[in-house]
């Protein structure tokens, strides 16, 4: 009950900031959010890996990245949109993130954690420099008319493309818990990411959950990785940033938590672009989201042994 | 138990195989002395690294297919310095011990630099340097480092450079009129540096001020919060301080955020592929040291141009290319005239020179404010034309005039 | 048993890389030096996570240390030598503060806090201008000992040694069964009256210790640092990588995965200058799928001749 009525009183004072924010400064909640959609749509794909597969994948941004080349690609040679590419982009990316499970890490699930990790991190290396060898590290971007869509409201004048991503995230949260929660295979996966011998007992095929996890984690970052090259330029190294951030916002929100990321991501989002919007402050913009990350993971941590 | 042994059997691993290559050195130093070898550091997994060992090594096939350098044929030994310090400092000592080179070329991070120079400073083998803006590398230097021939502009002297450039341009077209800069710089070691010089250079003549911005080669690439600060400070040039990967985006998110400057210039090492065709791209300016327009005024360039585009099917994307290029015209063109690759002999030749390269301008040396060998002092100040970049200034290397104001979307 | 064949082994090998620069170049040193650095990661790294907890914190620490030296000299006027000595108890002092506070945290939650911890150092070096010299870094008057190829050796040598031997004290000693027994299972340790915390804390402040160190003699060989090479990501991952591909838990595994990747990077990076880096790539995902148990494990295996191996020891 106490925990309850916590709860409320931190929605309230959360929307209480929010309110002050949005009337005081208004771009912060904007460009907050904004930003906030991208972190969280692109950290969702990995949340679920790693709630379900219980991997951490390091090379997550490099599959996006091999997306967004693949989009590229296609969009320049055949005029076509990103938003229509993402339909086969997924497709193939799905099918890359099934083989590449099938040859290397279905056969490091049995070992240690540690060698998953250092696995997927040969991976990454692999994949980016494959890359850059064949794209050369120059960087590379197609124009899009409505990437530069804007609202004026007053004297302010704002981006609305970027809320494409906030809208992408929340869909994401969306798809996910209904698959999840109402279809036979979502709740096969719920289970085994919950306890994967207890779910072989009850006769799931574990190893096929897995993999179909994987290839649909893979479909999600590889839809992303079409979006992506709307708003950004794509390099070889583009993608490895956003592993980690990604690794701490799944971390931040609890693993197996899929709505808790789009929550972390909005209050890492804001929280940045509000020491952006004052002179001075500017450069310690990027200290908030790790000193975010440690105060809620000591915070979770306090609270789970006093419980 | 065997734990021991297996070191041993690991050491033993480790010590013959570059033992090997201590051998292999020698013997071909041994068997070949007609052979001028010029030894050389790049990133090559960069493009400014890998187009400029490209660039040099046609340079090298043309001056052999050319004869040679009184008689003798030059030999290009590329190692990777992978963008790290440590890499770097091991493939100088690779390149005087074991391969034992006659001169040093190359460079391109100032990261890398400092690592390199006290491998440097051991040897004094001569060395060419290419890349390392920073002043920090010339303050590592010293005023002692007189085998050391500096070709890129350092930081201070590229901000002097676009301070002249603005001033004779507003000086030449009267309609430009330049009061307010503000300067968007990442916030890494090279747009602080690009901010603190430019504050330096344009704080007395301008009305001068900066913001910092994560780079999207860093995994940031959200411009909204310096843009608007840009935005509220009505700068006349908006400048920005970053890489490649910023170039698009930030055009969008400026168009998107009604921001119009009068005058937009981006600054980056080298452009997108295709940056051009972006209807958005037509009329941005950029500081620069070359670009294929310059082929239009310098035979120089067009010939380092067509032979790059022959030999390897691609468009030089960056100046590394034709500044590699150069270095080895410059150091054969030394070795010839000196009749010998002692270093002494070799220094007096190389301060003597006068290269007329393909960056459109004649590049000779002379004393900075602390090395005594400076070559390149300027940036070029280049505009997107129609897909192109033309030179604006200086006037005389300049392909075409400025179009001003920047158009309005 | 063999225990003394072994020992005049060890020996045999200490005095074979003491006596390195008397046969080796120049450059063999430089690539030693920086396989040394990699090793002494390597192995620090390993001994903290013989109780379990996965740091990723390596490139925050030696960086940390880097910085401490070199502000030290610069700003300290200490001496270069002292100030590496300096470096490290200043490493000890911050691993032992933070320890307190997030050693309670396990698993992953553990790794992403010293991970982030990591990026805080970076981001306040970035930004303390004046003090640390920014993004743009600072430059040392001069390498340690003038910069001499054998003394920079014996210096990087020599703090690979330390944690070598800390390392086998670690194994040999009633920390090895302190930390084995909180890995295994930290509820029947607590029971039987290990003090997990406590040991725990040791471990981390003398692994951290090692790091600031090696940071801190890295610094002072090179004369210069950035907070982009000080911090650099491959401080934490290639460790991993080297520790994983020789095999965990033990002091030889970490030093074999590190002259493996090093020398391999090297002499990869000579054969093919473009695209080396995939090829590293792949041996990474080899050996991990071929020999989970890393090379040690693999070894350990061919001397049983064919008996299945055991995953702990």
């Amino acid at each position: 009950m106490a925990n309850k009525r916590n709860a409320t009183v931190l929605v309230g004072l959360s929307l209480a900031a929010v309110a002050v924010i949005a009337v005081w400064k208004p771009t912060v909640l904007i460009y907050g959010i904004q930003a906030a959609g991208l972190y969280a749509s692109i950290a969702i794909p990995m949340g679920l890996i790693l709630g379900i597969v219980h991997i951490v994948n390091l090379a997550h941004g490099e599959f996006m990245m091999l997306a967004s080349y693949a989009t590229y690609m296609l969009c320049s040679a055949t005029g076509m949109d990103p938003f229509v590419a993402m339909v086969p982009t997924a497709a193939v990316t799905a099918l890359f993130g099934f083989v590449i499970y099938r040859l290397t890490i279905r056969q490091a699930l049995k070992a240690p954690e540690l060698n998953q990790l250092i696995l997927t991190f040969g991976i990454a290396i692999a994949m980016t420099q494959a890359v850059n060898l064949i794209y050369t590290s120059q960087t590379r971007k197609l124009s899009f008319e409505y990437v530069s869509a804007s609202i004026d409201i007053g004297e302010l004048s704002f981006g609305i493309f970027n809320f494409v991503f906030v809208l992408v995230a929340i869909l994401m949260v969306v798809g996910l818990r209904i698959f999840l929660t109402r279809t036979t295979t979502g709740k096969a996966a719920l289970a085994v990411g919950q306890n994967p011998k207890g779910a072989a007992i009850v006769g799931i095929d574990v190893d096929r959950t897995y993999g179909l996890v994987f290839a649909l984690a893979s479909a999600l970052v590889g839809m992303m990785g079409a979006l992506f090259i709307t708003r950004s330029s794509i390099f070889p190294g583009v993608g490895s940033p956003f592993t980690m951030k990604s690794f701490c916002l799944v971390a931040m929100a609890g693993i197996g938590n899929i709505p808790g990321i789009l929550g972390a991501s909005i209050l890492l989002g804001i929280s940045e672009n509000f020491l952006k919007a004052f002179r001075g402050l500017r450069g310690w913009a990027d200290i908030v989201f790790f000193v975010l990350i440690i105060t809620v993971i000591l915070g979770r941590s306090i609270r789970g042994k006093k419980a | 138990m065997k734990k021991a042994l297996v070191i041993l059997v690991f050491i033993t691993m480790a010590v013959s195989v570059f033992a090997m290559g201590d051998k292999e050195g020698t013997a071909a130093a041994g068997s070949a002395p007609a052979t001028i070898k010029i030894g050389a550091t790049w990133p090559l997994g960069d493009i400014t690294g890998k187009q400029g060992s490209m660039a040099a090594q046609q340079a090298v096939d043309e001056i052999n297919a050319a004869g040679g350098i009184n008689g003798h044929k030059l030999e290009l030994i590329v190692i990777d310095d992978e963008l790290k310090a440590d890499k770097g400092a091991a493939a100088i000592e690779k390149l005087v011990t074991v391969d034992q080179v006659d001169v040093i070329i190359g460079g391109m991070a100032s990261g890398v630099a400092l690592g390199q120079i006290p491998a440097m400073k051991k040897y004094g083998k001569v060395v060419v340097a290419t890349g390392a803006a920073s002043y920090k590398v010339e303050e590592a230097l010293g005023a002692d480092a007189n085998w050391y021939f500096h070709l890129h502009p350092w930081d201070y002297n590229q901000g002097q450079s676009y301070a002249d450039g603005w001033a004779a341009i507003q000086a030449k077209y009267p309609t430009i009129k330049v009061g307010r800069i503000f300067l968007a710089y990442e916030e890494g070691a090279f747009g602080k540096a690009s901010f603190d010089s430019s504050k330096v250079l344009f704080g007395n003549a301008y009305t001068f001020d900066g913001a910092p911005f994560k780079s999207a080669a860093f995994g940031g690439g959200d411009y909204a919060a310096v843009l608007d600060a840009a935005k509220q400070y009505k700068p006349d040039l908006f400048l920005w301080a970053g890489y490649d990967a910023d170039a698009l985006p930030m055009l969008e998110q400026a168009k998107a955020m009604k921001f119009n400057p009068g005058i937009y210039l981006g600054a980056p090492p080298g452009w997108p592929a295709d940056f051009g065709k972006s209807p958005l791209a037509n009329n941005v300016m950029l500081y620069g040291m070359w670009a294929p327009a310059v082929n239009d005024i310098s035979p120089a360039s067009k010939k380092f141009y067509t032979g790059f585009v022959a030999k390897y099917g691609v468009e030089p994307a960056t100046y590394f290319a034709p500044l590699s290029y150069s270095a080895v015209y410059i150091v054969a063109d030394a070795i010839k005239r000196a009749g010998t690759t002692e270093t002494a002999a070799l220094i007096k030749a190389l301060e003597a020179t006068s290269y007329a390269s393909p960056l459109g301008q004649t590049i000779t040396f002379s004393p900075a404010n602390i090395i005594k060998h400076q070559g390149i002092r300027n940036q070029k100040i280049l505009q997107w034309q129609n897909g192109r970049q033309e030179v604006i200034w200086p006037f005389e290397s300049a392909t075409s005039k400025p179009v001003y104001p920047f158009p309005a979307w | 048993m063999k225990l003394k064949g072994s020992y005049l082994a060890a020996a045999a090998a200490t005095a074979v890389v003491v006596a390195f620069p008397a046969f080796l170049g120049a450059y063999p040193l430089a690539v030693a030096r920086s396989i040394m650095t990699y090793m002494a990661l390597a192995i620090s790294w390993d001994m903290l996570l013989r109780s379990g907890q996965i740091s990723f914190g390596i490139a925050g620490l030696f960086g940390l240390g880097s910085y401490a030296s070199a502000l030290a000299v610069l700003r300290g006027g200490m001496d270069p030598f002292t100030s590496i000595l300096f470096a490290s108890a200043f490493a000890a002092v911050m691993s032992m503060l933070l320890g307190l506070a997030i050693l309670r945290l396990r698993a992953m939650y553990f790794s992403i806090t010293t991970l982030a911890l990591m990026e805080i150092f970076k981001i306040v070096i970035h930004n303390l201008h004046d003090f640390s010299g920014g993004p743009e870094g600072v430059v040392l008057p001069e390498p340690i000992f003038g910069g001499s190829a054998p003394a920079l050796f014996w210096l990087c040598m020599a703090g690979l040694f330390m944690t070598i031997g800390v390392s086998w004290y670690f194994e040999k000693s009633k920390m090895h069964l302190a930390l084995t027994a909180i890995r295994n299972d930290e509820t029947s340790a607590r029971s039987s009256g290990v003090d997990i915390f406590k040991y725990l804390l040791i471990a981390f402040v003398i692994t951290s210790t090692l790091q600031g160190m090696m940071g801190a003699i890295q610094v002072q060989s090179y004369g210069f640092t950035t907070p982009d090479t000080a911090f650099d990501a491959n401080f934490t991952l290639l460790p991993l990588a080297m520790a994983l591909l020789g095999g965990i838990h033990s002091t030889i595994g970490p030093m074999a995965g590190a002259v493996l990747l090093g020398v391999a990077s090297e002499w990869l990076k000579l054969k093919i200058p473009y695209g080396h880096l995939i090829v590293y790539g792949f041996i990474i995902i080899l050996v991990i799928l071929f020999m989970p148990q890393g090379l040690v494990g693999l070894a350990r295996k061919t001397i049983r001749n064919g008996r299945t191996g055991v995953r702990h020891e």
